[in-house]
């Protein structure tokens, strides 16, 4: 049973349009698979619409705004509506077909709304594989990361924030274990050390590198880097 | 508190004792969007037009900080209204919340435009999954959430009820709920924290 959920401030975000595409991406796969957090979103989609085209919310972001609206120039409403009109095309919903990714092997089923977006190259570090998802966000990174079974990231910690979403497969830490669907979040103030016995692939999102906080550090700074 | 539901054919906020001008006729908005749908029917498109575009540059503006980029949004999001009518269904959802959820991809994807110079559009992705308006394949729990929801909402003593959907529903100030209900502030406010307090159980605190 899924146990790690989006804040009620990220949900909230993400309904509101204003988190970056892999953050969002994140909170749709988790969504996909926690019919809890889906009922939220959708309430929360609903109360929002109702309060941005409520009349008294709209005057709160211009003073002069019922002189304005009777002020619209009508050609403009003439031009802009015949321009939309002028054809009658309707948009055709094509369905969703599935989208297979495979790891060493391990065929996956790629979330939905990965399907559109553009993966690097896998890189392989021992029983760790990591294709970079190029979202393009500057010092926000997206990776999908596959653990092979028996393989772990060392313990670290981040400089920033690091969001991994279980998409297949288990995992655990000192935490306990993971599954699909599960939406972790950490922060600088919680290292861990994630192992996975039997395999996972993950959806990760990263704004630093990784800080690892073993004696060995040195060694794998490579990794920390890998990783993010 | 399922505001798709009762919002059709009334308003919730008749409910209550307070009146707000310009109450949005969810009705009308129903049967315009269907008249497009079912007979591409330009006047009625028209009267969504009148209605919507002046609010979507409006609230655009806020986001894509300038005017054009807002008129782009007004434009791409009535579009889509105009292509997309025959996909509204209007037992799940209001048309208010429909055309907000194509404004705020329109304004996503025009944003990511923008700030990460991609033309790629994610946001039916990103939003088809969350929202794809499975509300009618709800499993058990979520009736149970839904349910309680609903239940603590109409668990609040009446003075309650009226503040927390005036605040919610209408996002009125504080200020302008002491004005209408003629109630001093500190009223509002300890009624509020209550309220607020009851939902907030329900909706934030379980999520770490």
């Amino acid at each position: 049973m899924i146990k790690h959920h989006p804040k009620f401030q990220l949900i909230q975000g993400f309904v509101n349009g204003e988190l970056p595409a892999s953050l969002s991406a994140g909170i749709a796969i988790h969504a996909d698979l926690c019919s809890e957090c889906r009922q939220q979103i959708s309430l929360l989609t609903e109360q929002l619409s109702y309060a941005s085209f409520e009349e008294v919310t709209v005057d709160k972001y211009s003073v002069s705004d019922s002189g304005k609206q009777d002020n619209v120039n009508p050609l403009y409403f003439e031009q802009a509506i015949a321009a939309i009109t002028k054809s009658n095309d309707i948009d055709i919903i094509e369905p969703k077909i599935e989208k297979n990714i495979i790891f060493k092997n391990h065929v996956y089923s790629l979330p939905f709304v990965l399907h559109n977006m553009v993966l690097g190259k896998t890189a392989n570090i021992g029983k760790l594989a990591r294709a970079r998802i190029q979202l393009d966000e500057n010092e926000i990174h997206s990776s999908l990361l596959h653990i092979e079974p028996g393989g772990s990231v060392p313990e670290h910690t981040h400089n920033g924030f690091e969001l991994t979403v279980l998409i297949a497969g288990q995992f655990s830490d000192k935490e306990g274990e993971y599954v699909p669907g599960d939406f972790i979040m950490l922060d600088k103030k919680h290292p861990h050390h994630p192992v996975s016995e039997k395999g996972c692939l993950c959806f990760t999102v990263a704004n630093d590198s990784l800080h690892f906080t073993q004696g060995i550090s040195k060694i794998l700074n490579p990794i920390g880097a890998f990783i993010y | 508190m399922h505001i798709a539901s009762i919002c059709l054919p009334n308003d919730p906020i008749n409910a209550t004792s307070i009146r707000m001008p310009n109450k949005i006729n969810h009705t009308e908005l129903c049967e315009w969007l269907t008249a497009v749908a079912t007979h591409r029917d330009k006047q009625a498109f028209t009267h969504l037009f009148q209605f919507f575009s002046p609010k979507i540059q409006r609230i655009a503006k806020i986001k894509v900080n300038t005017d054009a980029r807002a008129s782009e949004v007004v434009q791409e999001t009535m579009g889509n209204v105009w292509r997309k009518a025959h996909l509204f269904d209007g037992n799940k959802g209001a048309v208010t919340t429909w055309v907000y959820t194509i404004m705020r991809n329109v304004t996503f994807d025009m944003l990511r435009k923008v700030k990460s110079n991609r033309e790629d559009t994610l946001s039916d992705d990103i939003w088809s999954l969350a929202e794809s308006q499975n509300i009618q394949e709800d499993d058990f729990t979520d009736h149970l959430a839904n349910n309680n929801l609903r239940s603590v909402i109409d668990d609040l003593p009446e003075n309650q009820q009226q503040v927390i959907k005036a605040y919610y529903f209408m996002e009125m100030s504080q200020d302008q709920l002491a004005v209408h209900l003629n109630l001093p502030l500190g009223t509002i406010k300890s009624r509020l924290r209550l309220a607020l307090g009851k939902l907030k159980a329900q909706l934030g605190e379980s999520h770490d």
